[in-house]
């Protein structure tokens, strides 16, 4: 249809005159995605077939030895690389498939994984948040020597920026770095470090110039966790795990060309991968998984026709399938090049409190069976529902906290002003 | 994959929203609020002029035969306006369940009456009535349309032994009546026929109109209370500044947003006579009317919306503008009680 000249009416009778009257069925939303991407769907499918030896399924279904599951993980990783499902836009002469990015081919392969209930591989701050702004700001060499290995899960990364008086107030921290020859040289402390242990390499926020005020003097350093004067403090968290870590550094001697960017540029560089990390906790397919699965739990127990229990699943029902259109709504604003405004803003806040919920009921729905610990004698699906409920609390504060993200929503997507600075004491 | 309206779609969007903004402001509102009666006589007439009455209506009986997609953009526009109008019932359940009647040339008429907006049909669920009824706009309908197990008939409201009693609302902008049979005969009342796979149809579509309806109240509440707290000044500062204000109102739209997209897919649904329609409608229709409300179970503007009420009770010397602050940026505006609208007991 020829596009319209919305001025030309003023009436709705003449908007509902002529030129609107059409094909009803071609009306019909286009969430299709055409059929240029059937090769693509197909050519998945065989991949399934021909790698189901090492196939990690997604959603609760999946646990057991830790060493195992990392193995598994990881042999899951290459061969996706290797098939250019992971890692997909990365160019090839730094180890990816070289793709250009399309958002509809990954709508597909997407889809295709969620169908199989398979893992679309790993998604930690290595491959979700590092690598897209190395890609951004990084040198060649650094390109050549941290991508190829990082998006095969050979390289684990941990994310040194939080630190005990820096939280929401990020640019306050205090770690810093003096240049003494060809290295900096740094001391301070890092805390809620997600995966310092498992990690080898870390990126971190580090002041690196005294004088340059409170968001000039940071430069974005990578470093190996071998370095010595770094010593990693296990936190133990309610889910049983030391997921999160303190890492001290005394004179801890780094090369001055670790900066990723420029020296002082640190609080650009590290905000861009922030914005990676609000879309790898807002992501929603984790959630449909998740959603599957606490039905299947209600129906088990019966609870099903329970009232109570059937008013509080359609509730998140409501809410999962509003978030599901939401995207497509984002997608096509996407392929449009069109800003989505204050809709992109809300999918971590939303995403992550659905986690938490849809865990939330199916541990109600497992009476007893709802206490036990991973490892337990009875636990279901290897305790990743009780685990997941109280990681889910976590990520509601991690990656920019509930309360900031809606301080962002506020001050961004509907203009309310900002908080006023307090007047110096 | 292009999932939004289309143009013609977003053009039909903004001309009933111009011409509700224009004809149907919020003064009229008022005025029918504040009546006796409740009863704006103009506007089906005058929805009727604009086409909007005969959205889902035939092309041969005068309609413009578009979709739900069409018919929910009318509604979500009515909710946002607060326009003193059932749309639900009177253009979407109405039409189509007359549409899927086998009345012939009766039927005909009546679609025609709806489409200019002359006729005002108000279909009962589940009929007979034992006991009254309460049926919105029963105290000016033309005729009822009663529905049992997909069998539709069709009573004059001047037929002898109905009883109409207007009940207090708390929405005053949608008033309701008690209707009760004394001694008529329902076994004379006319029959059109139907099915119960008809019916069912034509109550989903019932279902995404009030969803959207919901949805427009909903965000006008929003786009009303943001307003407000960006000029609203306590303690020197503008209270949307606050962050106690400024996290309502981002969860209020985290929550009313997504909706859209809800509203938009289950329309679609509905449109391609798609089987998921069974699942989407009424979860649509629960969680949006679930969100609405949700402004003030979010308290966002007990006070906001308590000004505007006030200030659309207090009558204004004459000649006064729109000058005053809270007024002219919101324009007034209540969010109804819609959302507690049931169309049928569980």
């Amino acid at each position: 249809m020829a596009p319209l000249d919305a001025t030309a009416y003023s009436e709705c009778s003449e908007v509902l005159a002529e030129p609107f009257k059409r094909d009803k069925v071609a009306s019909i939303m286009d969430t299709s995605i055409g059929s240029q991407y059937d090769e693509l769907r197909e050519e998945v499918r065989s991949f399934f077939a021909a790698n189901e030896d090492v196939a990690v399924p997604a959603g609760p279904g999946f646990g057991g030895d830790a060493s195992e599951v990392r193995n598994r993980v990881v042999k899951w990783q290459k061969r996706l690389v290797d098939a250019g499902y992971a890692g997909r836009e990365i160019p090839q002469r730094y180890g990816g498939a070289g793709h250009e990015p399309d958002a509809l081919a990954s709508l597909v392969i997407e889809e295709e994984f969620q169908n199989a209930g398979l893992s679309l591989g790993m998604e930690n701050q290595g491959i979700s948040m590092f690598v897209p702004t190395l890609l951004h700001f990084g040198r060649e060499d650094q390109k050549q020597d941290l991508i190829s290995p990082t998006i095969r899960g050979e390289l684990i990364w941990c994310q040194g920026y939080s630190e005990p008086g820096s939280g929401s107030d990020l640019a306050s921290l205090r770690t810093s770095a003096v240049l003494d020859g060809d290295e900096y040289v740094i001391n301070g402390q890092k805390i809620w470090t997600s995966g310092a242990r498992e990690a080898d390499m870390m990126f971190a926020l580090i002041r690196t110039e005294a004088d340059a005020g409170k968001h000039g003097g940071i430069s974005y350093l990578v470093l190996s966790m071998d370095t010595p004067g770094l010593d990693v403090r296990p936190l133990m968290t309610m889910t049983g795990d030391a997921s999160f870590n303190e890492v001290f550094f005394t004179d801890v001697r780094v090369p001055a060309t670790n900066v990723i960017g420029r020296p002082g540029q640190g609080w650009e560089v590290g905000t861009y991968t922030l914005r990676f990390e609000r879309n790898m906790l807002g992501r929603s397919n984790a959630t449909e998984n998740y959603m599957a699965g606490c039905v299947d739990i209600l129906r088990e127990r019966g609870l099903i026709d329970s009232p109570v229990y059937r008013d509080r699943l359609l509730k998140l029902e409501g809410r999962v399938q509003a978030m599901k259109y939401h995207q497509l709504r984002l997608l096509t604003d996407r392929l449009k090049k069109r800003d989505s405004g204050a809709g992109g803003l809300i999918v971590k806040l939303n995403n992550c409190q659905l986690n938490y919920d849809i865990c939330a009921l199916a541990i109600d729905a497992m009476a007893e069976q709802g206490v036990l610990k991973r490892g337990s004698k009875h636990v279901r699906d290897y305790g990743n529902w009780q685990r997941n409920y109280m990681y889910a609390l976590g990520l509601i504060i991690g990656g920019g906290t509930a309360q900031i993200q809606k301080n962002i929503i506020g001050e961004r997507g509907l203009g309310l002003p900002r908080e006023p600075k307090p007047a110096a004491a | 994959m292009d999932f939004g309206l289309t143009q013609p779609q977003e053009l039909l969007r903004d001309s009933i929203a111009r011409f509700l903004a224009q004809d149907v402001g919020i003064e009229r509102v008022r005025r029918v609020m504040d009546s006796e009666s409740g009863q704006d006589e103009a506007i089906h007439g005058q929805l009727g002029d604009q086409g909007i009455t005969g959205l889902l209506i035939d092309m041969n009986r005068g309609g413009s035969e578009l979709g739900m997609q069409e018919a929910a953009i009318a509604a979500q526009e009515i909710g946002r306006a607060a326009a003193p109008v059932n749309f639900h019932s009177s253009y979407v359940l109405a039409p189509l369940l007359i549409a899927g009647a086998d009345g012939g040339e009766r039927r005909n008429g009546l679609l025609e009456g709806i489409a200019e907006g002359r006729t005002l049909i108000t279909p009962i669920l589940d009929a007979p009535i034992e006991n009254g009824r309460v049926v919105p706009d029963a105290a000016w309908s033309d005729a009822f349309l009663l529905e049992s197990g997909g069998s539709l008939h069709l009573l004059e409201a001047t037929t002898a032994g109905i009883d109409i009693e207007p009940l207090q609302t708390v929405d005053d902008t949608r008033r309701v009546a008690e209707v009760t049979f004394s001694g008529v005969d329902l076994n004379a009342a006319e029959s059109l026929g139907g099915s119960a796979e008809s019916s069912q149809r034509a109550v989903y579509a019932a279902q995404i109109a009030i969803a959207a309806d919901a949805l427009g109240a909903a965000q006008k509440g929003l786009h009303i209370a943001v307003d407000y707290a960006k000029e609203r000044k306590q303690f020197e500062r503008i209270i949307g500044s606050f962050q106690a204000v400024k996290h309502i109102c981002a969860e209020v739209l985290a929550e009313v947003e997504p909706v859209q997209s809800l509203l938009w897919h289950t329309a679609d649904a509905w449109d391609d006579g798609s089987d998921e329609i069974d699942h989407f409608a009424p979860l649509l229709k629960a969680h949006a009317t679930d969100v609405a409300p949700g402004l003030r179970r979010h308290r966002l503007h007990p006070r906001v919306r308590h000004a505007h009420l006030l200030q659309a009770r207090r009558p204004r010397p004459p000649g006064a503008g729109e000058s005053d602050g809270a007024q002219g940026a919101g324009g007034g505006c209540d969010v109804r009680l819609r959302g507690t609208l049931e169309l049928r007991p569980e």
